[in-house]
């Protein structure tokens, strides 16, 4: 009988130490006071696109982010911001570095802008914004030193056009961790082979020079004086 | 020999292009201060709810709500609810309207780190309780507070200083979980 209700206290406190574990869990975010499951983004990028609500080419852009299956992919990877021109956002953190709306631009977790392109810079399809998004994260993996070149290349000049118009809050992005995103590079990652390959080819070049001299060195019979 | 020294030649040729931007030392980003930057006009400042009692918890997610871009949210959370609110209530008010949310009210510091370190911000309660404030900013040595009371600039407390004060006004802490604002260009 002892054993029988010992089994039982101990069932009953395996569950009372289970239990919390799993209650009240919202969104995958909170349980009462036990905080589970918050997102740890702190590495992820941000992607903002600036532009006038009313205007069909910024709403078009943003849809790409919806529609083209390589932007939508992306989109779950970063921050997604999209900032309308009529908002306080725009006007204290955008009209002043904008060239002009719409603008696409991308940035690393510290700002550093990675990409960014106004008006009729923008590419013209969706597929087009992807690859000149994936060359950025590609050259941020492959190219560090790039980074520098590309940022004394730029020239902005503000050029603030508010201009209000209503908006419906977007869809809540998916929780996770995020980081640096991994990207269809549209098939221009192909060539990042060939400056190794000319590496290569240049050490075999010296190497197989050389090795032709040391030969005849070799072979060279010394010459008696 | 000749083969060599003509290799060298194109490599030092390749090495002379460098110096251009060699000559101007990488940029470190400057980190804004304080991290949760809300823009002035988005910051929502207290107001009296219709029984009469300050709204300081709604007003500090009202500002979050637009520093993690849902602007919509936030007009119709001020035009829904306003006075005092306790964290169970405001818990059940999120889950009714679909909230995405976080919370504590056991003074975990670490969740303060967390909503800074992600750029989020929190609601955190002052003055025993009696007060909620946005804590904007959380470092090795400084916390910044949004007071909806007096929302032009940004108080500085030490880190200490705050989190003792919010331990002793029962650590409560919450913030909406959506997508922070983008930092400034670099």
């Amino acid at each position: 009988m002892n054993k029988l209700i010992l089994s039982v206290l101990c069932v009953l406190a395996l569950i009372a130490a289970v239990l919390p574990r799993f209650a009240d869990t919202v969104n995958g975010v909170l349980a009462e006071e036990r905080v589970v499951n918050l997102p740890n983004d702190t590495a992820k990028w941000y992607i903002s696109v600036v532009g006038n609500a009313n205007d069909a080419r910024y709403n078009e852009i943003v849809g790409w982010f919806s529609t083209n299956t390589s932007l939508k992919r992306l989109k779950d990877q970063v921050h997604f911001c999209p900032v309308t021109t009529n908002t306080n956002t725009y006007k204290e953190r955008y009209a002043g570095n904008v060239k002009a709306p719409p603008t696409v631009r991308m940035q690393k977790p510290d700002g550093t802008v990675m990409y960014e392109a106004s008006g009729k810079n923008i590419p013209m399809s969706a597929a087009g914004l992807n690859g000149a998004l994936a060359n950025s994260v590609t050259a941020e993996r492959f190219l560090p030193w790039r980074r520098d070149v590309d940022r004394q290349l730029k020239d902005r000049q503000p050029d603030p056009r508010p201009d209000p118009g209503p908006a419906p809050d977007p869809d809540p992005q998916p929780i996770d961790d995020g980081g640096t995103p991994d990207m269809d590079n549209g098939g221009d990652a192909d060539f990042l082979w060939l400056p190794a390959v000319c590496v290569a080819a240049l050490l075999a070049g010296i190497a197989c020079g050389y090795g032709k001299q040391l030969v005849q060195k070799i072979k060279t019979p010394v010459k008696a004086k | 020999m000749k083969r060599l020294l003509c290799i060298v030649t194109l490599l030092v040729m390749c090495v002379g292009c460098e110096p251009r931007f060699a000559a101007d030392p990488p940029k470190t980003p400057k980190k804004e201060k304080p991290t949760v930057n809300v823009p002035l006009g988005d910051r929502q400042r207290n107001w009296l709810g219709n029984q009469g009692e300050g709204s300081c918890v709604h007003a500090s997610i009202i500002s979050l709500f637009r520093w993690q871009g849902r602007y919509h949210t936030a007009d119709y959370w001020r035009n829904t609810y306003g006075d005092g609110e306790w964290p169970d209530d405001l818990a059940q008010r999120f889950d009714k309207e679909g909230i995405r949310y976080a919370y504590v009210t056991n003074g975990n510091v670490k969740f303060l780190e967390w909503a800074c370190k992600t750029r989020r911000g929190a609601g955190i309660t002052v003055m025993g309780g009696n007060h909620m404030v946005a804590l904007v900013h959380l470092d090795a040595k400084w916390a910044g507070i949004l007071d909806n009371n007096s929302v032009e600039k940004i108080i500085w407390v030490p880190r200490e200083t705050l989190i003792a004060e919010w331990k002793a006004s029962y650590g409560w802490a919450v913030t909406p979980v959506y997508t922070p604002t983008a930092p400034l260009p670099q």
